[in-house]
Order: structure tokens, then sequence, then C-alpha cells
């Protein structure tokens, strides 16, 4: 049997397993240990497996994970981001479709203090979307924007999708976060470019607050303006000692928990029911990606000790005869296309061992094609039938906010995350400028 | 057989289930160690020992925590077709595939059992760091982990066989 269907039966094997619902890193790490047991006898299959744990506990950085992920949920547990809401209610009621805007607003503050976009879903759901609906703003809309906004989650530093996608392509992880800054912000203008545009339209869609909601005394606005200083602080807490070489990117991670704990706890919102719910959960989701990259792991070391990768680059570019540019863009294609049928942790098994050596083959630069990678994982995080972000705010949600709704919702969200794709990987500048200048290269 | 089932999904659940709620605070021994770590670098001499025992703690943080993430049913499945199922369907389908999940942990038991033993051969197998910590606790931790692992899936497997049968083992997750 030549390589190449060996490749393409560990991959359907793969899909079908993953398609009868067992638990994903089973699924993988299966395929994978029973594939090198095949291909190189015993000492193939146990020692592949076992290898995986041992080069994910020396990947220093993936200590970040636990630390994020405890960030976010005590960000969404404990509720402190209720004050960071009202304060971009007071500010940017008065303009039509303002409320919409400061969601994306808080959303990207929300982004740089955790490295999930369940955080950022969690409290757009439960404290903006009730607030929104309340005055009159379309129900589409306004589930369109928290959906939006909460991915940006993956993109702005701190990102757990990056650390990941280091992991795999095996980039430095500080460059990467440094690249998804740029981009991050300039979809989060387009998106409020989007609802402006939309609101001077149709201004139903975004009512503008009666005038006797915006009266509120300037110095309760200044006050409010003092909540926007928690988020910077627990930015800072975390961003000034790594970028000045004090620390490691894992030890400010854990500054940063603890700063966010800290904050939880003098904001007297730290009872011991959220403290329990955040530390259980944090377990949970930390071992759910533990035990996946380590399946994954194995399985990516199948395929590298295969060449699958080899093969199909000369598949493409000698048989073929496609330049580089167009492979690109066909794999990007096709990954879009998949991410609206799979879910983001089957995305990242299936394009880590076989789309990112590809790309680095092809001459690209991989930190530029993480950002793409976590773009269209976004996308994919949005899209019907599949997507965690879809689940998660049918859940969260009130009841009128039918899955319907939340379906059609994201459509335009989805088109301007794809314009911002596109964008980037035009001017790769935009990515890169960043990380090249504070790394100076 | 059946009451032989029960007893041993009690047992186990039980244990992992202690087992978890306390490893589940080693967050706190990461975050303790880093912040540790980030202190001594800034203000006196850089610790030779954090960045290991850091990754230490963290093999034994969601190595034996592994267990009790699946009795909260943390670990993610692939639903478009397993969504729909009624918990009937999905224990049916599941004590099938959750065979491949036995498969693959004991490849796992079995290069780590390989591991540890190289480990203890040979004087003890020593980091290749300034360190130099010995290898074999952080192998016998990975390797109780996986064991755990694997007594918790056969739970799981047990589980479903007797919600086959028609009895009440809880909502499935």
């Amino acid at each position: 049997m030549s390589y190449e269907v060996i490749a393409i039966l560990m991959f359907s094997s793969m899909m079908l397993m993953l398609l009868t619902g067992q638990r994903v890193f089973g699924a993988i790490g299966f395929v994978a240990v029973v594939a090198a047991f095949f291909l190189w006898g015993d000492r193939g299959g146990y020692d592949l497996g076992f290898a995986a744990a041992i080069k994910l506990m020396k990947w220093y950085p993936l200590l970040t994970l636990p630390m994020f992920i405890f960030m976010g949920y005590i960000l969404s547990e404990s509720r402190i981001a209720d004050d960071l809401y009202r304060m971009f209610h007071v500010w940017m009621g008065g303009l039509s479709g303002g409320l919409a805007v400061g969601t994306i607003g808080l959303m990207v503050l929300i982004s740089a203090m955790n490295g999930l976009s369940v955080a950022g879903l969690a409290i757009g759901a439960t404290i903006a979307l009730p607030e929104l609906l309340r005055r009159g703003y379309d129900k589409r809309m306004v589930t369109g924007v928290i959906q939006a906004g909460s991915s940006l989650g993956i993109l702005v530093p701190p990102s757990v999708v990056l650390v990941l996608y280091a992991m795999i392509a095996r980039q430095p992880v500080g460059q990467l976060w440094l690249a998804g800054v740029v981009p991050g912000l300039m979809m989060a203008a387009m998106f409020i470019a989007y609802i402006v545009i939309r609101c001077r339209i149709n201004p139903s869609l975004g009512p503008v607050l009666p005038k006797g909601d915006r009266d509120i005394p300037m110095g309760e606005k200044i006050r409010l303006l003092g909540a926007g200083l928690l988020p910077l602080f627990i930015f800072f807490a975390m961003m000034v000692p790594f970028v000045n070489g004090w620390t490691s990117l894992v030890e400010s991670s854990a500054i940063g928990a603890i700063a966010a704990f800290l904050a939880a706890v003098l904001k007297g919102r730290m009872t011991r029911e959220v403290f329990e719910t955040s530390v259980r959960k944090t377990l949970g989701i930390s071992c759910m990606f533990m035990w996946i990259i380590l399946a994954a792991l194995a399985f990516g070391a199948v395929f590298d000790g295969l060449g699958a990768v080899k093969a199909i680059e000369s598949l493409f570019t000698e048989k073929l005869g496609l330049n580089p540019w167009m492979i690109l863009i066909l794999m990007q294609l096709s990954f879009i296309l998949m991410g609206t049928f799979l879910d983001d942790t089957a995305m990242l098994v299936i394009v880590a061992p076989l789309y990112v050596p590809l790309v680095g083959a092809l001459g690209f630069d991989l930190i530029w094609y993480g950002i793409l990678y976590t773009i269209t994982t976004q996308i994919a995080y949005m899209t019907p039938p599949f997507g965690y972000n879809l689940f998660l705010m049918r859940a969260m949600a009130p009841p009128e906010i039918t899955l319907r709704d939340i379906y059609s919702s994201i459509l335009p969200f989805v088109l301007v995350m794809v314009a911002a794709l596109a964008t980037i990987m035009a001017f790769p500048e935009i990515a890169l400028w960043l990380p090249g200048y504070v790394y100076g290269n | 057989m059946q009451g032989l089932m029960r007893r041993y999904i009690r047992a186990v659940d039980a244990m992992n289930y202690r087992i978890g709620r306390i490893v589940m605070y080693g967050i706190f021994v990461m975050m303790a160690i880093l912040l540790w770590s980030s202190i001594s670098k800034t203000f006196f001499v850089p610790s030779l020992w954090t960045l290991e025992m850091a990754q230490f703690a963290m093999v034994a943080y969601y190595m034996l925590g592994g267990p009790y993430s699946i009795q909260m049913g943390s670990n993610v499945r692939m639903d478009l077709l397993y969504g729909e199922w009624s918990d009937m369907r999905k224990a049916q389908i599941d004590a099938m595939t959750v065979l491949f999940l036995i498969v693959y942990l004991i490849f796992l038991l079995w290069g780590g059992w390989e591991s540890f033993q190289y480990s203890i051969s040979y004087g003890g197998e020593r980091s290749p760091s300034v360190w130099r910590p010995y290898l074999w606790p952080v192998k016998a931790i990975m390797l109780i982990g996986i064991f755990l692992m694997l007594l918790q899936a056969i739970s799981e497997f047990f589980k479903d066989i007797l919600r086959i049968q028609g009895h009440d083992m809880g909502k499935k997750v």
C-alpha cells in the first residue's frame, strides 16, 4: 500500500469515527496508535502515543492554557464585567446603533483579558443581550453582534487558539500574539463600520436611547469610565513585564490569572459558588484541550513519518501545475467549507498535520498563516450546522431568540470576516508589521 | 454480573471523583510556582527548578484530573448525529465506540510503562536541564493518570451496558 493511500485511509477512518460521536480525543488517538502499530510494529504503536505526552510536557507555553481558561471563567462567573458594559451603555447610547457598537468595544476589552471566545459570549449573552433587546434593538442584529464580537477573543492576545497553533506549527507564541493585534482591531473596526452603516440606512435596527435614559450626571459618567480601567489594569499587569523581558509568557499568564482573581475578590464578587465553579470548569476544559492535543500530536507524528505532506505538495505543484498562491486560496476555501460542518477541535486536528506543513513547504510565513488560520477558525465557530458559539448562544440566550434567528444573524458578520480574511491575505503586513517592529526582524 | 458492574462503577467513580476534586486546585499550585518564578527572576536570583516543576504540575493536573473531566462530560464529541439520538441510542453506539478509547488508553499505558521502566534503570533517567530532576516521579504520575483514565473508560462502558439493559444510570453526558 502506498503512503498516500494510508494517509487517506487514516483520514477517512478518523472522520468516520468522529461521526459516531465518541469523544474526539479517543477517536483520533485510536487511529494514530493503530496506524503506527501496523506501520512500524509494536514499538511504533506504544512509543508514538506516549512520546506525545512527553512532547506535551516539555512544551512550556502550554502552561498558559489553564491560566487563561481560569481567567476567562473568573471574568464571566464573577460578573465583574457588568460595570464595563454600563460604561459603554452610558457613553454610546446617544448614537444610532451605539449600544451595538459599544458591545463590540466591550468584546475587544474582554478579549484582551482572556484567550477563549466562551467568556465573551457568556458575558455578552447574559449582560448585553437582554439589555439591548429591552431597548428595541433588532434581535438578529444583536445576536450577530455578540457572536461576532466574542469571536475576537481568539484573535486578540492572549489567545488560546494561537497557543495551540504555535505548538503544532512550531512557531513562537509571542510573535503570533503580536501578529493578532492589528488584524483583531481591524476586524472590530469593520464590525463597527457595518453596524453604523446598517443603522444609518435603517435606524429602527438600533434606536437611540430615549432622552431620559441619557440624562446621567457627568460625575456618574466619569465614575463609570473608571470601570474601563479594570481590563487595562489586568492587561498591562500581564503584558508590561512580558514585553520588557522581565517575565516569560507563561509567567505573565499566571500574573494575569492572579490579577483577575484579585480584581474579583476586591470587587466582592468572589463568592464560594463562583470560586468552586471557576476552579471546576477550568479543570474540565483544560483536560479536554490537553487530551485532544495529546491525541492530535500522535496523529501528526504518524503523518510526519509517512511523508504525506511532501506527497500532497508534489501533487499540487508538479502534477497539477498550480502556483503557491492558488494552492493557498484553494486551501483557505476548502478550510472555510470544512469549517461549516466540522467543529473547531476536529478542524485543528485536520488542519494541523496537513495544512500547516504544506503552507511552510510552499514558502509562506507561518506566523502570518497563524492569523489566517485563526480567522477561519472564528468563522467555523460561528457557522451552522456546527459551531460551538451557536450552541452556547442557544443555551444562554433568552427564549425569544430562536435557533433560526441565531443562524440568520451571523450571515452578514461572516461576510465581513471573509472580507477581513481576504484583506490580510492580500496585505500580510497587517499581521506581520507589529511583531516585526517589536522583535526587530 | 450486574451487581459486580454496579460495584465497580460505584468504586471507580467515587475514587476518581475524589482525586479530581483535589487535583482541580492544582491550578493554584501552578500559579504559585509561576508567581515565585517571576518574583525570584525579577528581584533575586532566578530559580532553576520552577520551569520544570510547573510542567510536572501541569502533567499531574491534566492526567489525574482527566477521569473527573470524563465524569463531568467535558470531553467534546462531534454531535452532528450524536446530538440527535435518544439516550438509548447513544448508549448503544457508545458501548461499541468506547472500545476505541480503551484501546488507545492501553497503548498509552503500554508506552508509559516502558518509558517508566527505562527511567528507573541505569541509575535513574534525569532531565537534561540545569536542575536535572529525576524523571521517574512524573512518569509514575502519568502512568497512574492513564490507568485511572482506563478505569473510568471501563466504568463508562459498564454504565452503557446497564443502560442498554434498561437500568437508570443517570443522564447520558
